[in-house]
């Protein structure tokens, strides 16, 4: 009843309108209405530049296993475990923006399924199958990878001397990072200009709202799904990602146990939902109309506590002691740990509470 | 001075009337505006599960009015629907295979969605005409009942996948067969069937005699609800012998329920093969998986996951969100509903149920909005897999509910329609409607364009 007082009564009331532009019917009247430029720049400032620079790291990546196998020596192995780290960050970053082809076409099993089928992979590499890109192409998801990857480069617990790299294991890593690379491009063009004959997916969010866009029929869900795409991501965070591993103590259920970078995953998650709140990607220079700017025009203070929030996050996952995978067992990181789990759940909820019913049509 | 103030008095009250009346008119409208009993009912599709989110995560949010408690199930269950197998020994989620279609539930319901025909989503049932009963196991009330005479070396499903070291069972290949059709404008559209090529191992092509059935997994939310629709709502809605004359003759599935060993009403697979979504989940962790469970153990009664991970999972799909509608305010919209009436579409995809009781009371008793009347029905021989499951016939299948069908591609991008995939629209999938449904899709294709377009706008409102 109070709510459907408030609502009524803002409609004829300027200075209520102000407190009560949660409401969806309050918020038309507003100046203000979220626009299709947040979504075109989601798209070209956000998610294609951070596939892009995957897609190069991913490239790099593969010209360092290439380097290694080459000529396998404690340095080129430690060129390689470093394009693995850098290939990670836009990665992670791009994980809250995780639908459309990446999904649908098999991209993100292909790049970065977990747990590692270590059973399967001795094998493979115990066998005598010619092993080829093709041939790895074919192998389960449990088989490729980027913890495939990382699993070979790295060893258990970051211990991996480059004389212990069989003949083998060397040329299945050649071949999986260059089948790596190959989807990584795929990935990045799949939003640019359409694969498998069908439209670029930039447009699709883009074009949110249009009569003939089926997918998004409206601005608002257009809107709707990059928030929802955060909050998926940083509950899978603090959730799954901290909570899993952090409720057992078992650091074989930290998703990156073999380099140990785990944190810095975790870490690389938020910040890629901040760049999707900012509308920028500064590693690739681009910058336009984030959420913010439509937030901080129709609640201020919340587009205040969001970036406070954002920030709060952050510095939480910095006091953990690196590596995760030790502080995880450690009772006493465990502060650390909750507190950072905590944080990230009050981004989450932000956003999922106070956030996307804004955009509510 | 009393004379002076009565009118001052009045005046004062006039005002509070006025002014609570206007309080109170604001109140009505707001309420009015905000819960109109037709419009939120309407879009409430699931009840008091229902959600409104019409993003790509629409299909995989749990109900909002579980418990705490329940929620944390819920979780625990979604964590297990998302665990990817791998091949044993190891640390975590050992099990996988030898042989399988894909590694966890979630690979083949992406995003708790509707899948598309290709390897790792798609399956293929499998069975020898039912008259060569003398090939099945006597003892077992499931396979004589089934219908399904499992096929040497292959059982009742193609694994196209398996672990190092082992075989699969077959390689599966789909190839498209084009037709165009007219519509009652003269306008033309094209639909496609699947050609099957399976190949197996020794590089022969599976016979022709042996029956074989294309599926993609369809979305799994709202299912608890309805497991909860009473057996005797869904047999108020059959007529097995149309008795109402409407050409229209829906009937139930009677299958074997492996834990009351018993014939129980069938409700949940594409033919309603399954009585309940404990055995579903069970059968599909080990037909689609290789993942040995309480139901399906392995001969000495090991098993890949206990009780506690498959009733998690059950949980889980008992207690996915619904998805409510959309543009419900479009005349559009509007028109399409009238015309889906209209043309007799409602009499199997019913708008409305009641839930029953349910051991999850928060799925019991509930008004949703599935569009579905759990029964089977003929579809004519242009749908027809021609393998029978159960009491349902090679042309049967169960009316699948429509509620959310306006999320299938924004949930997965480039899925398809019916029970293999074949429908790239709406439209198509309408189109293919025959048997039962033959007059509906006659109606349908006798629309002037703008109507065709009404109609599918509803759909996709839903």
């Amino acid at each position: 009843m109070l709510v459907g007082l408030l609502s009524f009564t803002s409609g004829c009331n300027n200075s209520l309108s102000e407190s009560t532009n949660s409401t969806p019917r309050s918020q038309s009247a507003s100046k203000t209405t979220f626009n299709q430029q947040i979504l075109r720049d989601f798209a070209d400032k956000v998610v294609i530049p951070t596939n892009h620079l995957f897609a190069v790291k991913a490239k790099e990546l593969s010209l360092a296993v290439d380097a290694l196998v080459k000529n396998p020596n404690q340095k080129t192995l430690q060129n390689a475990q470093n394009a693995w780290v850098a290939a990670r960050s836009p990665w992670e970053q791009s994980e809250c923006f995780g639908f459309g082809p990446v999904k649908t076409l098999g991209y993100d099993g292909s790049l970065d399924t977990w747990p590692v089928n270590e059973t399967d992979l001795k094998k493979v590499l115990d066998s005598q199958d010619p092993i080829t890109r093709e041939y790895i192409e074919k192998r389960q998801d449990t088989e490729k990878g980027f913890h495939v990857i990382e699993y070979l480069l790295f060893g258990e617990g970051k211990n991996r001397q480059v004389n212990q790299l069989k003949k083998r294991e060397l040329a299945y890593l050649q071949a999986l990072a260059e089948d790596f690379s190959r989807v990584a491009s795929l990935l990045a063009d799949s939003w640019t200009k359409g694969v498998e004959g069908k439209p670029a997916y930039r447009e699709i969010i883009a074009t949110s709202g249009n009569s003939s866009n089926t997918i998004y029929p409206t601005i608002q869900t257009g809107g709707q799904e990059i928030v929802a795409g955060m909050v998926d991501s940083l509950s899978e965070v603090s959730n799954s990602k901290i909570g899993k591993a952090f409720a057992k103590k078992d650091s074989k259920l930290a998703e990156s146990r073999f380099s140990l970078n785990t944190l810095t995953d975790l870490k690389h998650n938020v910040e890629g939902a901040q760049n999707v709140y900012l509308g920028h990607f500064l590693a690739e220079k681009t910058a336009g109309m984030g959420l913010t700017n439509y937030i901080s025009e129709v609640n201020p203070s919340l587009d205040y506590k969001v970036k406070q929030e954002f920030q709060l996050a952050l510095k939480a996952l910095n006091q953990i002691p690196q590596p995760f995978e030790k502080s995880v067992v450690d009772p006493q990181s465990a502060n650390t740990i909750k507190a950072a789990q905590e944080a990230v759940n009050n981004l989450s909820d932000t956003l999922d509470k106070e956030v996307k019913p804004l955009i509510k049509s | 001075m009393e004379l002076q103030l009565n009118p001052s008095k009045n005046k004062y009250f006039q005002l509070i009337i006025i002014f609570l009346s206007a309080i109170a008119i604001g109140i009505a409208l707001s309420i009015w505006l905000n819960y109109n009993p037709l419009t939120s009912q309407l879009l409430k599709a699931g009840g008091e599960t229902t959600i409104f989110d019409r993003t790509s995560h629409g299909m995989q949010q749990p109900a909002p009015n579980l418990t705490e408690k329940q929620l944390a199930l819920h979780i625990e269950g979604d964590s297990a629907f998302e665990a990817t197998f791998v091949t044993a020994p190891a640390p975590i989620h050992s099990g996988l295979g030898p042989l399988f279609n894909n590694s966890s539930c979630t690979n083949c319901h992406i995003n708790d969605g509707r899948g598309t025909p290709v390897k790792g989503q798609m399956l293929v049932r499998v069975s020898y005409p039912p008259n060569q009963l003398a090939k099945i196991d006597q003892n077992n009330p499931a396979v004589v009942l089934g219908n399904t005479p499992p096929v040497a070396k292959l059982g009742n499903q193609i694994q196209d996948q398996a672990i190092y070291g082992f075989t699969p069972k077959a390689a599966v290949e789909v190839e498209w067969l084009e037709k165009s059709g007219t519509y009652g404008d003269g306008s033309l559209y094209k639909l496609r069937s699947p050609q099957l090529k399976i190949t197996l191992p020794d590089s022969k092509l599976l016979s022709s005699d042996i029956l074989t059935s294309l599926r993609v997994p369809p979305p799994v939310f709202g299912r608890g609800l309805l497991e909860a629709i009473s057996e005797s709502t869904i047999l108020d809605l059959a007529d097995p012998e149309d008795k109402n004359n409407d050409g229209i003759s829906g009937r139930v599935n009677r299958v074997w329920d492996m834990r009351k060993k018993a014939v129980v009403l069938g409700r949940f697979g594409l033919k309603a093969n399954n009585p309940n979504l404990y055995q579903q989940n069970a059968a599909a962790y080990v037909n689609d998986m290789g993942i040995t469970n309480p139901l399906f153990p392995e001969p000495d009664r090991r098993m890949d996951i206990d009780a506690k991970i498959l009733e998690s999972t059950t949980f889980y799909t008992q207690t996915i969100a619904v998805p409510g509608r959309t543009l419900t305010d479009d005349p559009i919209v509007q028109h399409g509903e009238k015309l889906f009436t209209q043309a007799n579409c409602a009499v199997c995809h019913v708008a409305e149920l009641h839930t029953g009781d349910h051991e999850i009371q928060q799925i019991a008793h509930q008004t949703i909005h599935p569009y579905t009347d759990m029964l089977i029905h003929n579809l004519g021989e242009g749908l027809a897999d021609g393998r029978p499951d159960f009491l349902a016939s090679g042309n049967e299948w169960r009316t699948p509910p429509l509620w959310g069908l306006g999320l299938t591609q924004t949930v997965l991008p480039y899925s398809s329609y019916l029970h293999d995939g074949r429908a790239r629209d709406l439209a198509e999938a309408i189109l293919w409607h025959g048997g039962e449904a033959e007059k509906s899709k006659e109606s349908f294709r006798n629309m002037s364009q703008s109507d065709r377009t009404a109609l599918i706008k509803f759909l996709a409102s839903l």
